[in-house]
């Protein structure tokens, strides 16, 4: 039976996901997932869902998907003992290094890999899994008969995003730096926890500077005015039938960063989805398609909030860093 | 003494380049398969490469492929026995399962694992030396500080990248290709051999594409830290190279040559000026200091 895992950027979404059916609910740890801390959960706050799941039967899995410093994996580690203490069922990671500690610290846990660490081929699932992934997140761009031969070759669990890119752009989850090659900025807090402004593999949020226009060509002589260098996913539906046959153990719903509303009205969707992918041999979807494209524009507008704000903020951020530079050759100058 | 490094992509480019101020060549261009005579696609030019590197005294590493999907394992499978018979110094790896692949094939060369290798810690550094691995390029995100550590508590070689463009992303399509009425494919003509930038439209932003990479558009440099880096005991440098001009190459080169002999014969370092302007001369967009002083990568610090 596939699991759909649904996302808890909020402690009311991630009531509203379990409500709707999800079988699990993955969230974030403040300064330890790749996403910005609004949509990261307190220690408080996710010991009361896990206890709110656990009550309903169902999982959580808990978002440590930085790309942590050295120094922190002492505190890493312990934070991973105490949510398991707590029930925590699972992890998501993208360090290698952390994935192989949690797997000899406590190998009855679920460890899932993180898009971060940018699979592209059944060899690279072999070795996150001969060093402690029990499943492994695949990249959008995965074909059904790609996702066949990884299951067949590794017998690993295989995770899905319920979300593909329709089209070309760079994707590049897990090896990508634009963001934080433009704006970034290190500090620590009061636990020793470093924080990356700026970088998503290391727990700041992407500032989505591949959002913004940019003009492309050889040298001087532009070939494309005013595009995005990545081409954003969409949610899918058609291909899912096949996506289970070939043997996907996990279906993760994107939108930590989304309303509450929407990712409570999409894991509605997919709940209904599946209910009728999973009575009947030839399922007919054709029913979801008008549905799916209403998502689709919902999706859209809040990604455009998000990135807009985002990118506002790489802007501020480096015109902040460019004004103490001036600032600091000023005082040179007086001095 | 100190290592200092470079890459080169062909056979080519093996023979026009002037590579006398390097130790040691790493052959390949590991983003894409297609660049032409790519080493790290076609075996049938590794063993006259590594007798001619080797001939230049120098050592010659060999990259594989960053980001093969299934059907590239083959061709990636045939590239590394080919190289298993020749007398290559090491791998380059980027991509976690050819470690696996290089183990399963009998492996014993040395294997450096690449930038996108994605290391980011030592425990990582840990469980990728279990797999051969003896040298790492940590992930260009970590501090000069993060890579020392790592160094020591795993403990491996770091690979310090001292000038050059930084590589920012790799993807498994080309972006040139795409952007420029391409069908995937078709043969893609080498629009790379142009040089590509992406310029923000309203801003001073920008950074140079090589089709499957995008690199910074600054060129790190690192030439004003020189004396901080042998001071912190690290001898493994490399000037990225890639998409640059042969006197590009040889002149980034000869300058850190003498810096890193001076720095190491205990020689201060001294007005580095004239050469500062001269790889500024070289840098369409400027110098940066990468991620090493816990900046944004375009930053220039500079010694203050």
């Amino acid at each position: 039976m596939v699991m759909m895992m649904a996302p808890g950027g909020t402690r009311d979404m991630c009531r509203l996901v379990l409500d709707e059916g999800a079988d699990a609910v993955y969230v974030g740890v403040v300064g330890w997932s790749r996403r910005g801390a609004e949509h990261e959960l307190s220690d408080d706050d996710i010991r009361h869902v896990i206890d709110d799941a656990s009550a309903r039967g169902r999982e959580v899995r808990i978002v440590v998907n930085t790309l942590p410093s050295s120094t922190e994996i002492p505190m890493f580690v312990e934070r991973i003992a105490q949510y398991a203490g707590w029930g925590a069922k699972g992890f998501m990671i993208s360090d290698v290094g952390c994935m192989r500690l949690v797997r000899d610290l406590l190998p009855e846990v679920a460890v899932h890999t993180s898009v971060g660490c940018g699979v592209t081929n059944f060899e690279d699932v072999r070795f996150l899994r001969d060093n402690g992934a029990t499943h492994v997140v695949l990249p959008y761009r995965m074909t059904v008969k790609e996702i066949a031969e990884i299951k067949q070759k590794t017998g690993v669990g295989i995770e899905v995003f319920l979300f593909k890119t329709p089209s070309g752009g760079k994707i590049c989850p897990g090896k990508c730096m634009m963001s934080s090659y433009f704006s970034y900025r290190r500090w620590l807090d009061e636990t020793g926890k470093d924080h990356f402004y700026g970088s998503a593999s290391r727990g700041g949020d992407c500032l989505r500077v591949c959002q913004t226009e940019w003009d492309f060509g050889p040298d001087d002589s532009f070939i494309r005015h005013g595009m995005t260098i990545k081409t954003n996913p969409a949610l899918w539906l058609d291909e899912l039938p096949a996506y289970l046959a070939a043997g996907v153990d996990c279906l993760k719903v994107p939108g930590r960063d989304r309303s509450d509303l929407l990712v409570r009205d999409i894991v509605r969707f997919y709940r209904r989805v599946l209910d009728v992918i999973q009575e009947s041999d030839r399922p007919d979807l054709s029913g979801f398609r008008d549905e799916l494209l209403v998502f689709h524009q919902r999706w859209k507008v809040e990604r455009g909030i998000r990135d807009n704000r985002l990118i506002g903020e790489a802007e501020r951020e480096a015109r902040r860093v460019e004004r103490a530079q001036v600032s600091a050759k000023n005082f040179e100058v007086v001095i | 003494m100190f290592e200092l490094s470079t890459n080169v992509a062909s056979p080519q480019q093996l023979r026009r380049g002037d590579f006398s101020a390097y130790d040691a060549l790493y052959l390949g261009e590991f983003s894409c398969l297609s660049y032409p005579n790519n080493f790290c696609a076609h075996p049938e030019f590794l063993a006259d490469a590594v007798a001619q590197v080797h001939e230049m005294g120098k050592k010659a590493y060999l990259r594989l492929f960053a980001v093969p999907s299934n059907h590239d394992l083959p061709t990636v499978r045939n590239v590394i026995k080919t190289a298993l018979g020749l007398p290559f110094d090491g791998f380059e790896v980027h991509n976690l399962g050819l470690l696996q692949m290089l183990k399963e094939m009998g492996n014993t060369k040395p294997i450096h694992l690449g930038v996108f290798g994605n290391l980011y810690t030592d425990a990582t550094a840990r469980v990728v030396k279990d797999y051969g691995v003896t040298r790492v390029y940590p992930n260009p995100e970590l501090s000069l500080d993060e890579a020392i550590y790592i160094r020591d508590n795993t403990p491996i070689d770091v690979l310090i990248p001292v000038h050059g463009k930084i590589p920012l992303v790799v993807a498994e399509t080309c972006f040139i290709h795409e952007n420029s009425g391409g069908l995937p494919g078709e043969d893609c003509k080498f629009k790379c051999s142009q040089e590509h930038w992406l310029t923000r439209a309203s801003g001073d932003w920008s950074l140079k594409d090589t089709g499957c990479m995008t690199l910074s558009g600054a060129d790190l440099c690192m030439l004003e830290h020189v004396d901080k880096l042998a001071a912190a005991k690290l001898n493994a440098f490399y000037v990225q190279s890639h998409g640059e001009s042969p006197d590009y190459i040889a002149t980034v080169g000869r300058i850190y040559r003498d810096a890193f002999s001076r720095a190491f014969a205990g020689v201060a370092e001294g007005d580095v000026g004239p050469q500062l302007e001269q790889l500024a001369g070289l840098a369409k967009m400027g110098l940066c200091n990468g991620y090493y002083f816990g900046d944004a990568g375009r930053r220039y610090v500079g010694r203050a």
